[in-house]
């Protein structure tokens, strides 16, 4: 599986997440000793898929565009 | 599970790449610390110097003097605060929050860092033990816990970007020919406690039971830098959404412990400040706490309680943290990333870790502490020790550090305000006990280095 940015990285995905500030409201303490918005962190984000914290650029089947209309 | 919402459409995430100048709090510490830095020196250059701006509260004895203080510099804390507010506001609103949210949260730090601040000054302080660190981290956690903050005004209560900034303009107050001669003996220190802290978190949290993925993101909270860590390897690991709230709650009761904990047994111990800073730079688990501790220690040692002076246990923390364990996360996450995909249970990421991961994640922010530090030795290299104390010191040097103060107070009084113990994810038993064994080795081994091994390398440190 390709490494480089695809569309079909999960950056690109409806179930993911990784906006700054939307993990410091999801990880609740985060910013009492850290933040999302710093360098560590990457572009990791959440899988609302399959719960997973991971790399943008991971990828799976599950992939649906980003566009797309997701309801929980 | 977290409020948040869940569903909606939401544009790609595009990659970063040089976006992360202005998206990322590191670069952001690294533009405001050096900014100062170098408005600094183009000050001291042409003659003058920035001491207006870097007011701080005089030594008062008596509530008479120090409402004289305030009434003769007024107008300087004033611009003071203009300033801070200004380039925070900046920062801020780049990387995302709202200026109507920060603006009034900050004005309330502000107030609040001056009470710190000035409280730190009385001369009967130290006899109490109203260290400004621990002040403000007690203060900060009452309002949060007892009296309760609306949930906008953490918009200002920015604990890593404060503490970045402050480690930057550190950076200007440590040589660099010491970072050079004492970082090596840090790195080698900080690898050996990180390594078996690590192993120990990781092997005692697998022989409970714990999943790899969660007991590997325990062990770098542990090991490595705290909550930051534990976010990095948890994403760079693949771990369950769960893993992250598990490994911060664990690490948020841990540190805060230690920052009472730490201090006053290493006084109890008569550690030398050089030695104490060190001891809590292995023992510590965050940034933000960890200087809490390793400042409070230096007030300590400057009052004379311990040998030594406030510099070394500040110094001496900052080498072992930053330089010794904070810049390793890159290379914790890759070599994990690769273990994971590799060994453990496969799961869906479908994704092969890549070296870039070390750069991606290196914590930029200590490429503006070690400018700062080549920048302020660089242009005081010709000076004598005699000059550079009578010259350097109160009109480049020092007005720098009393502005890291006032950042670093900013931290602390933002870790008690943010942290709230209600609202923190349930741990659980068995990755409390699997941290927890790890964080009593820790503390043990990094004594003795500490104290023993290492010990004539921290007592001297830039002494």
């Amino acid at each position: 599986m390709s490494n480089h940015e695809t569309p079909r990285q999960c950056r690109a995905c409806a179930h993911f997440r990784n906006d700054a500030k939307y993990l410091e409201i999801a990880f609740k303490g985060l910013t009492s000793l850290s933040s999302a918005y710093g360098s560590a962190r990457s572009d990791d984000g959440i899988c609302l898929r399959h719960d997973r914290f991971i790399s943008a650029r991971s990828s799976c089947t599950d992939f649906v565009p980003a566009t797309s209309q997701l309801r929980a | 599970m977290a409020n948040v919402e869940l569903h909606g459409t939401h544009a790609p995430a595009a990659s970063l790449r040089w976006r992360e100048l202005w998206l990322k709090e590191d670069w952001w510490a690294i533009w405001l610390g050096l900014g100062i830095v170098l408005v600094a020196f183009l000050f001291f250059a042409n003659g003058s110097s920035i001491r207006w701006i870097a007011v701080t509260p005089a030594k008062w004895s008596s509530f008479s003097q120090l409402e004289a203080h305030f009434a003769a510099n007024y107008v300087r804390y004033v611009a003071q605060f203009a300033s801070w507010l200004a380039v925070f506001t900046v920062a801020l609103t780049a990387l995302g929050h709202k200026p109507s949210e920060f603006v009034p949260s900050f004005i309330v730090l502000y107030a609040l860092s001056i009470i710190i601040f000035a409280l730190g000054q009385w001369d009967q302080a130290n006899s109490y033990n109203l260290e400004p660190p621990l002040v403000a981290l007690v203060l900060g956690l009452l309002l949060s816990n007892i009296i309760g903050l609306p949930r906008w005004l953490d918009a200002g209560f920015r604990v890593e970007f404060y503490i970045k900034t402050g480690i930057v303009l550190l950076g200007a107050t440590l040589p660099f020919t010491l970072i050079i001669w004492a970082g090596p003996i840090a790195i080698v220190q900080a690898s050996i406690v990180s390594v078996i802290t690590f192993l120990v978190i990781y092997g005692v949290a697998v022989r409970l039971g714990i999943d790899r993925r969660l007991a590997a993101t325990l062990g770098a909270g542990g090991a490595v830098c705290g909550v930051s860590a534990a976010i990095a390897i948890s994403g760079a690991v693949g771990g369950k959404k769960e893993d992250a709230p598990i490994a911060i709650t664990v690490v948020i009761i841990w540190a805060i412990a230690m920052i009472f904990v730490l201090p006053f047994v290493a006084q109890w111990l008569h550690l030398p400040a050089g030695i104490g800073g060190a001891w809590i730079g292995t023992s510590e688990f965050a940034d933000a706490a960890g200087f809490a501790a390793a400042q409070t220690y230096g007030t300590i040692a400057g009052s004379g309680a311990v040998a030594g002076t406030g510099d070394q246990a500040v110094f001496a923390y900052t080498l072992i943290k930053v330089v010794g364990r904070d810049v390793w996360i890159g290379i914790w996450a890759f070599v994990l990333a690769i273990i994971a995909t590799t060994q453990w249970e496969r799961t869906e990421t479908g994704r092969k870790p890549e070296a870039a991961e070390i750069w991606w994640r290196f914590p930029k922010f200590v490429f503006g502490f070690l400018a700062a530090s080549l920048i302020i030795t660089a242009v005081t290299a010709s000076y004598s020790l005699a000059d550079f104390n009578k010259t350097a010191v109160p009109a480049l040097v020092g007005p720098i550090k009393d502005l890291r103060t006032w950042a670093f107070i900013f931290c602390f009084l933002s870790i008690g305000l943010t942290t709230r113990f209600r609202e923190l994810a349930g741990a659980g038993q068995k990755p409390f006990i699997a941290f927890s064994a790890g964080a009593v080795v820790n503390v043990i081994i990094g004594f003795i280095l500490s104290a023993f091994v290492f010990a004539a390398h921290w007592e001297s440190l830039a002494r």
